[in-house]
């Protein structure tokens, strides 16, 4: 489903990414993990073509579509929950939700009011992620937990054919990690997961296949037993992880 | 356009260069510093224009007005900015909004004191004479003009590696937060720049007034060559004051002779040139505020 | 079976229409009172200029793109459409109003190209030094737009045979565009293509994310914007049958600025209460005191500092604390 070929990426001499290649099958669940600057934010920037690579490709479903720029990729279904919300802080999380389901129903008509099905999706998604009392609220008003809970709703609004979660639990209670590890899990087969997280437990959980990067580079591939027992990965991340 | 004609326009242009320098350096000291673009710098060029007018009205010294003018726009500046500025703090927009509002009060506040005609000052004793240059006469002011500038340049370019003040300044326009919590008191080293900058707008308004003219509306009109300058050259730097002055000096000059048609909207055709191909400006770093 | 909630709406929209009437026909009912058409004038321009900043708040307000440099599309506007009647030799209101939009559409989408690339203070800075760029032109063009000594001499406008001679007219023609303007700047910010701009000012990378391409989206509203203003700058011409540099100049983008944030930014009537506040300033004020400019911008300036949210806004938060 989203591929990449040899993916490398300087920034003025350090190498964030240095020949990274994965596939990822759709309706796969993949994990991405890695000590901080490893390469992680990075690969997603360019997933999502925010970041441009120095070299190397990136397919999505079969289609290179290298350098192409951010709109263009989310229209071709590529999705993200931000690390750091990316939300419509002022406004209600119904209406944050509301301009996602918009964009997915395709260009804009200058002087249409949004149609009251689209509210009614944008609730039901509110609900989905249990914010279907704070359908009203501001999204800056929300708490921590919620607005994680707003960011991923945004995310799955646009309907993208691959979701990148972005360390989707960071900062959370172990409760909230909870509910939101339960959702993730719940989403549908036909949506391919690819997340970046630091929190095993979350990790082991979810994953079907783990990627592991290190100074830009794949140290490890494999199913989360095999990743486990990999001596260089537990040298160089895991061993340090408090499991 | 024969020899003559050539080295006189250079030598315009130059010094009309050496001119926006001065005017664009506290320009783009402020922004560099505090990410705030002093819309409120025509306004402190004008009051020093009109300052110097008043003094050599009544004492006949231009020496005078260079003396007094640039202290008393720092002052302004230094009372402006804790005043009105410091309130809005980490709000650049709306800091902008406001230097706005002071140019108006101040233009006007101007045309009030002084009147609306056209005024002007002659050259000061000493500087009023021309010399000869290739066969034709140049007025030595000009010259003057141009000295001063590089001279300035220099001693700005001085103070800003060598001495205390130049290594805080440069520190804050890096990075003011980092200063801050090193214990440096920012609020007092803003208000610092921001005079500085300020009264490097009236410095530029006197040394323009016996040459550029004194007129209302000439807070506007050289407030959009500072910036034009600035982004030409890039915001935020010494040197880019310094390239941006030194192109569009010259091409301004250069422009109203050859293309008088087109000569206004020729430093903007620049502007946008430049902003194509360089977004930051040929040697400045934009932090662009959002 | 009327409920509580369709009865306000009733309410609200009967108040808007016998609003909107007594608007357009105010020199007829003001006559006994006015013999001068000084306050006609007055109203009239007040109209005008918030016809400029109702367009301009589409950029600062919704999209939160802070343009300086818009008078230069209303400018446009205003010699487009002065200039189309003399070349053609006609009176048509038509075309001097479609010359007027389609000259102040070109302008904004030729410089809108190059502007909407930046943002923020950046972008401030580009489209006022552009909209100087669009002055030294005017201004230099004399031949074509009359230069420092303006263009005079506009043709009073006509449609379909009726005759806009005379101010009463001309104040009609005036408050009936005005109030489409006004329903069509609501329209559009109760829109998809609205919430976009507002989404635009408030997270534009998650705007792109969601697939928006943020710069044809900033590219449409300027252009918009800048349409708008243009038919703003023909109803001047037609009104005063006068166009100068003046229309294009800064100090004429600054008025408008001053209007859409007093009024209160990023709302529908915030625009036309903050033309009516500053044109009071400007020209009933000089009457009584000689320093209305500086009183215009401590006016500003206050607000800046205190009252950011501009007079509708403040109107908003007391109604709501009040409701509370």
């Amino acid at each position: 489903m989203i591929e990449t070929r040899d993916l490398r990426r300087e920034f003025g001499g350090i190498k964030a990414l240095d020949g990274v290649s994965l596939k990822v099958a759709q309706g796969e669940r993949r994990a991405i993990i890695g000590p901080n600057g490893a390469g992680k934010t990075t690969l997603f920037n360019v997933l999502t073509g925010e970041l441009e690579p120095t070299a190397g490709e990136v397919r999505l479903a079969g289609e290179n579509v290298t350098g192409r720029r951010p709109h263009e990729l989310a229209r071709r279904g590529v999705g993200r929950m931000y690390q750091r919300n990316e939300l419509f802080d002022p406004l209600p999380a119904r209406e944050n939700v509301a301009i996602a389901v918009a964009a997915a129903a395709g260009p804009y008509r200058p002087f249409r009011s949004p149609p009251p099905s689209e509210l009614v999706a944008a609730d039901e998604l509110l609900e989905r992620v249990g914010l279907g009392a704070r359908q009203a609220t501001p999204a800056r008003a929300l708490s921590h937990g919620e607005r994680r809970q707003l960011e991923l709703a945004v995310a799955l609004a646009r309907r993208p054919r691959v979701l990148l979660l972005d360390e989707p639990t960071a900062g959370m209670s172990p409760a909230e990690t909870a509910r939101i590890t339960e959702l993730i899990a719940s989403l549908d087969r036909s949506l391919t997961l690819v997340i970046v997280e630091h929190d095993m437990d979350v990790v082991f959980q979810l994953a079907e296949r783990i990627t592991v990067l290190h100074e830009g580079r794949v140290i490890a591939e494999g199913t989360p037993a095999q990743v486990r027992g990999d001596t260089l990965v537990n040298e160089v991340y895991l061993g340090k992880v408090v499991a | 356009m024969t020899p003559e004609t050539a080295v006189v326009q250079a030598l315009n242009g130059i010094s009309f260069g050496a001119l926006l320098f001065i005017l664009a350096a506290g320009l783009s000291l402020i922004f560099g510093m505090m990410d705030v673009v002093n819309l409120a710098h025509g306004a402190f060029y004008m009051l020093g224009a009109y300052i110097t007018l008043t003094v050599v009205q009544r004492t006949g010294q231009f020496w005078l007005a260079l003396l007094l003018a640039p202290p008393l726009i720092g002052a302004l500046g230094l009372v402006m900015e804790p005043l009105l500025l410091r309130r809005l703090r980490g709000r650049h927009l709306d800091q902008v909004l406001l230097t706005i509002g002071v140019s108006l009060v101040i233009a006007d506040l101007v045309g009030l004191t002084w009147g609306r005609e056209i005024r002007s000052v002659p050259f000061p004793a000493g500087l009023d004479h021309a010399i000869s240059i290739l066969g034709g006469d140049y007025p030595v002011y000009r010259l003057f003009v141009i000295a001063f500038g590089v001279v300035l340049a220099v001693i700005l370019a001085i103070v800003h590696r060598r001495t205390r003040v130049g290594a805080l300044i440069r520190a804050g326009v890096q990075d003011a937060p980092m200063l801050a919590a090193l214990g440096v008191d920012i609020d007092r080293l803003f208000a610092v720049t921001f005079a500085i900058g300020a009264a490097l707008a009236g410095l530029a308004g006197v040394i323009a007034a016996p040459v550029f003219g004194i007129y209302p509306g000439m807070d506007v009109d050289y407030l959009i060559y500072s910036l034009v300058v600035v982004v030409v050259g890039g915001l935020g730097t010494l040197s880019g004051a310094v390239a941006g002055s030194a192109l569009i000096g010259p091409i301004d000059t250069f422009g109203k002779v050859l293309f008088p048609q087109f000569a206004l909207a020729l430093i903007f055709a620049v502007m946008a040139l430049v902003l194509l191909l360089r977004p930051t400006g040929l040697l400045g770093r934009i932090r662009i505020a959002r | 079976m009327t409920s509580v909630l369709s009865r306000a709406r009733t309410l609200q929209l009967v108040g808007a229409l016998i609003a909107a009437a007594l608007l357009v026909t105010f020199p007829i009912w003001s006559t006994p009172w006015e013999g001068s058409r000084y306050a006609t004038s007055i109203l009239r321009d007040m109209l005008i200029l918030a016809i400029l900043a109702l367009s301009l708040d589409l950029l600062v307000g919704s999209a939160g793109m802070p343009s300086l440099g818009h008078a230069a599309y209303f400018g446009a506007g205003a010699y487009a459409a002065a200039i189309a009647g003399q070349r053609f030799g006609s009176d048509d209101l038509l075309l001097g109003l479609g010359a007027a939009i389609l000259v102040s559409s070109l302008l904004a989408l030729a410089i809108g190209a190059v502007a909407v690339r930046a943002a923020g203070i950046f972008f401030l800075m580009l489209t006022l030094a552009f909209a100087q760029m669009v002055f030294a032109v005017a201004f230099q063009a004399a031949d074509i737009t009359g230069g420092s000594n303006g263009f005079s001499g506009v043709r009073r406008p006509m449609l379909f045979g009726l005759d806009f001679n005379g101010p009463d007219a001309l104040f009609h023609l005036v408050a009936v565009v005005f109030l489409l303007v006004l329903l069509l700047v609501w329209r559009i910010r109760s829109s998809t293509y609205g919430r976009a701009l507002v989404g635009l000012r408030e997270n534009e990378r998650r705007m792109r994310a969601l697939g928006y391409d943020t710069t044809r989206l900033k590219l449409s509203a300027f252009v918009l914007a800048g349409a708008i203003a243009g038919v703003g700058g023909a109803l001047q011409a037609y009104s005063i049958r006068f166009v100068s540099t003046n229309d294009v100049g800064v100090a004429r983008s600054v008025e408008a600025f001053v209007s859409v944030l007093i009024g209160g930014a990023s709302t529908l009537l915030g625009p036309v209460v903050g033309a009516i506040v500053v044109l009071f300033i400007e020209r009933v004020m000089p009457s009584y005191i000689a320093f209305a400019e500086t009183v215009l911008g401590l006016v500003f300036i206050i607000f800046v500092l205190a009252a950011r949210q501009g007079i509708v806004g403040m109107v908003r938060v007391a109604y709501a604390r009040a409701r509370a």
